[in-house]
């Protein structure tokens, strides 16, 4: 066959950058260690998501030291959880997967990015050093409705993220002459040992006191306030700690029929925290209860 | 004297007009819904609701990338198999019978797509008539049965075309034994093997699953399996619409530059390279998803990087030929050879910028293959602006462009308005290059394609320039590709029309500096080619497929199907996709 020398020349330079082109993509693999998505995670079909271990509750855990998981379920036209909150300074893997059609995951402004297929479970772990908000779009057509789906991925400040969840055990009307026992629990979803103040506030009577829960467990903080002291009527209570608050309201009546409710965790391995305001020297850093 | 196709063919020179003529229909649609979708997504002009921008997506992909692109090419083909062989298919009926089947299969599709703007879209075989599934149609996504179908009868018609031709072929083989096949033909031949070989993927999907699924035959689909099979077809129908480019480039362009082709052997060898390489390619478009191994990803992208040589040996042979044709023309110097070809002649003028836009699309196109780049771009609107380079551009310039010079040679009527045509190609350039450099930007900060409407409740991180800029771009860009279009059509029906003229084109195309005998026979051997193809492709494909299959199930697990019927009320949404939220 003849070929121009020219042609030669071409030739050799097309392959030269072809396999260049190469290189490069494997140096991005091997060498940076950007791993594609692949088929590592075991899939799970739609109908199993609500009795999956993974997917069942879709969510933030804390895995070790700075490492995260997050189990994203994508649907028509949410994604869940929503928003998905994580610390900076983590190294954070993603397992998306989908109820419904094909959708998209995506962060604009990252390198987040996946597909998120009824059946499988896409695997993507990224690190994210500074603190930011972003958004989490769908970027494949999923139907009508498909342009709403959003949500967004919040990287918070280290020594700001916290994965605190709160239950409030309190009764809804007591006798007058009662007294009135509030019960928090707080339990700790990270690993390590949480430290954190809890607020409560009974009427006008406000109080806050300092905890310390062990990873993955939960204290109880109880308050006890004498409902002479609030006086017959409707109060309203607020418990608030990192960024969870519960609030309702106690009947302080004249009848003596009150309902006394049971503890809420009953499961839990819980050190009792009784702040009792008659007590002053477990009220230390108490703001005044009369 | 010149040589007119029209007089020696009539017949032939009827179904190719046929064909252009539904090219053209689709064109006109599909242009219409792009101007639509330029300024719903930017936000400048809406009066569609969001919902129907998806029935306008759907026609948009449907009726340029099907309908436009490949009558066009049915056509251009069946006049390079002819005009090159000299040789009439054998039997008219078979010709007609494959227009009719496309033409039928297009219908059905349109009436399919069309009917998902009604308020109430009527039932037709137990759904209704919609399509709201784009053109890559995902399931568990579900079209109305029809749509299906209709791209079954679409892909039995180009079967039937591609049997055609080889009939031809065969025929004038046996009429000229020993005889090299002529450039066109071989084109023509080589894609076909391709496109054989590469749709059988979709019409697998189709017939096996999709079809079945719309008539509730089977229970469910494995999403991935399906849209496995569809990208099994869709890298290789890429190629498909870019070849009859190719095609113009290597055998009109030259002659239009006042030359000849530089090597008629390096044109065969890129043909072969896209018949063994363009399929065993598909799953770069599946870099994202889950369910496939890495290792399969990095074969793909390893594959793609080599089908970078066709087409880096056709910028060499094209330029060559150009400068070659300059030369002639009393052109000289390093670069100032240029200046000597024929600007002024729309045909060449459209086909020269549409090769330019394609180098430039090409080196996108490498991002989009750079696999770990992917996570960059993937589903963003950089991905628009990389098909309008491309197949909005380098196959639809070219095509147009190609049509100024063909067309006459069609109707024995003589070009209207040559210079409204080079005004036409340079506003095609000019649209495209804002439309697209927009697209690609805003790609790059992840602005999602796709989307009727991508302002969400966070800002993009635009970096240099704004979002308002860019969108303004999208709109200037896709109002100047619509008047380029209009203007297109003006010109074509006011030539068909310009009945007593006598066209100025010469349809001869002079032999290549470096012809056919400089080759070996066997690039000629087309069984070759096809089988080493079939290796390849069972290669690359037979253990994805398997574990594609053996992770989701032939028929998936518990997957639904979500008809598209696209509403206005929001509230409707979530019945009719039957979602439970929990
Ligand atoms: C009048 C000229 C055109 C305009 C204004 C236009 C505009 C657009 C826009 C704005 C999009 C992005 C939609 C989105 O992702 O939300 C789009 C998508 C697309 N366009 Fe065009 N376009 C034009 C011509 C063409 C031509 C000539 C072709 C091919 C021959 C083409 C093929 C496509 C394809 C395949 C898509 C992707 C569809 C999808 O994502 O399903 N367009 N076009
Ligand atoms: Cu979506
Ligand atoms: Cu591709």
């Amino acid at each position: 066959m003849r070929i121009h020398t020219y042609e030669k020349l071409w030739l050799a330079g097309s392959f030269v950058l072809i396999v260049g082109f190469i290189v490069t993509v494997t140096y991005g693999s091997v060498g940076l260690g950007i791993d594609m998505i692949g088929e590592e995670a075991d899939g799970v079909s739609p109908d199993e998501i609500s009795s999956d271990e993974r997917f069942s509750e879709p969510r933030v855990e804390q895995v070790g030291e700075n490492e995260y998981e997050v189990y994203v379920v994508a649907m028509t036209f949410i994604f869940q959880p929503d928003p998905i909150e994580v610390p900076a300074n983590s190294e954070v893997t993603f397992y998306v997967t989908s109820r419904d059609v094909i959708h998209g995951f995506e962060v604009p402004g990252t390198n987040i990015n996946s597909m998120a297929i009824p059946g499988q479970v896409a695997e993507l772990t990224v690190e994210f050093d500074e603190p930011g908000t972003y958004g989490v779009i769908c970027n494949e057509y999923c139907g009508p409705q498909h342009h709403t789906m959003e949500g967004s991925l919040v990287v918070t400040p280290e020594w700001e993220f916290s994965q605190t969840e709160l239950e409030v055990d309190a009764p809804e009307s007591v006798a007058q002459g009662d007294e009135i026992d509030l019960t928090a629990t707080v339990s700790n979803g990270l690993l390590e040992t949480h430290e954190s103040t809890v607020n409560v506030t009974i009427g006008s009577q406000t109080t806050e006191q300092s905890i310390t829960v062990d990873g993955e467990s939960s204290e109880n903080v109880s308050v006890t306030v004498d409902s002479d002291e609030l006086g017959p009527g409707e109060h309203d209570w607020t418990v608030s700690v990192d960024d969870q608050e519960e609030s309702g309201t106690i009947t302080v009546g004249n009848e003596t029929d009150t309902t006394e409710s049971v503890p809420a965790s009953v499961g839990t391995e819980t050190v009792s925290v009784t702040m009792n305001p008659a007590d002053p020297t477990r009220a230390s850093r108490g703001v005044g209860y009369p | 004297m010149t040589r007119l196709f029209v007089d020696e063919y009539p017949g032939q020179a009827r179904l190719v007009r046929a064909a252009f003529l539904n090219s053209f229909v689709a064109l006109a649609i599909g242009a219409t819904f792009g101007l639509i979708q330029a300024f719903h997504r930017t936000d400048i002009y809406r009066f569609l609701p969001s919902p129907d921008y998806y029935t306008v997506l759907t026609g948009h992909g449907v009726f340029l990338v099907i309908s436009f692109v490949i009558f066009f090419l049915v056509g251009l083909f069946h006049w390079a198999i002819t005009d090159s062989l000299g040789q009439r298919p054998s039997r008219a009926w078979l010709s007609w019978g494959w227009y009719g089947l496309m033409s039928l299969g297009t219908l059905i599709i349109a009436a399919s797509i069309l009917g998902g703007f009604m308020e109430e879209p009527p039932e037709v075989l137990g759904a209704p008539l919609s399509a709201d599934v784009l053109f890559t149609f995902y399931a568990p996504l579900q079209a109305n049965p029809l749509f299906y179908l209709g791209l079954i009868v679409f892909f039995a018609g180009t079967w039937l075309a591609g049997a055609d031709w080889f009939r031809t072929w065969l025929t004038w083989k046996g009429e000229h034994p020993g005889k090299r096949i002529p450039l066109p033909a071989f084109m023509v031949l080589t894609t076909m093997i391709m496109w054989y070989l590469g749709s059988i993927g979709v019409i697998v999907s189709l017939v096996a699953f999709l079809v079945p699924w719309s008539f509730e035959v089977i229970p469910g689909v494995n999403p991935l399996l399906t849209r496995t099979l569809f990208w099994f077809f869709g890298h290789m129908v890429v190629y498909f619409w870019v070849l009859p480019a190719y095609l113009l480039w290597y055998n009109v362009l030259p002659t239009l530059s006042g030359g000849r082709l530089f090597s008629d052997p390096l044109a065969r060898v890129v043909f072969i390279l896209f018949v063994l390489l363009s399929t065993p390619v598909g799953i770069h478009h599946q870099y994202m998803d889950p369910g496939i191994a890495e290792g399969f990803k990095f074969v793909a992208m390893t594959n793609t990087m080599f089908l970078l040589l066709p087409s880096l040996l056709t910028a060499f042979t094209v330029v060559a030929s150009m400068e070659h044709g300059a030369r002639q023309r009393g052109g000289a110097g390093t670069f100032g050879w240029i200046r000597a070809l024929p600007w002024k002649d729309p045909a060449f003028t459209g086909m020269a910028l549409a090769g330019a836009v394609f180098a430039f699309g090409g080196f996108t196109g490498i991002v989009n293959a750079g696999m770990n780049i992917n996570y960059l771009v993937h589903n963003t609107l950089w991905i628009p602006g990389h098909i309008h380079t491309q197949v909005g551009t380098a196959t639809a310039l070219s095509l147009m462009a190609g049509s100024y010079w063909l067309v006459p040679q069609l109707t024995g009527n003589r070009l209207v308005g040559r210079r409204i045509a080079l005004f036409q190609v340079v506003t095609w350039f000019l649209g495209i290059v804002f439309m697209t450099n927009a697209m690609y930007r805003s790609g790059l900060f992840g602005v999602p394609r796709r989307t009727a409407e991508p302002q969400y409740s966070f800002e993009y991180d635009v970096g240099i320039g704004s979002m308002g800029e860019l969108n303004a771009q999208i709109a200037l860009g896709g109002t100047l590709l619509f008047v380029a279009t209009v203007l297109f059509l003006g010109v074509m029906l006011l030539t068909v029309l310009n009945r007593d003229s006598e066209p100025l084109v010469d349809g001869t195309i002079p032999p290549a500096l470096s012809g056919p005998e400089d080759s070996p026979r066997i690039l000629d051997n087309l069984k070759l080619w096809a089988a080493i193809a079939i290796v390849l492709l069972v290669l690359a494909y037979a253990l994805p497929l398997a574990s594609v299959i053996q992770g989701g199930g032939l028929h998936g697990q518990d997957i639904r199907p979500y008809p598209v019927v696209l509403v206005d009320a929001v509230q409707h949404a979530g019945t009719i996709l039957g979602v439970p939220i929990h």
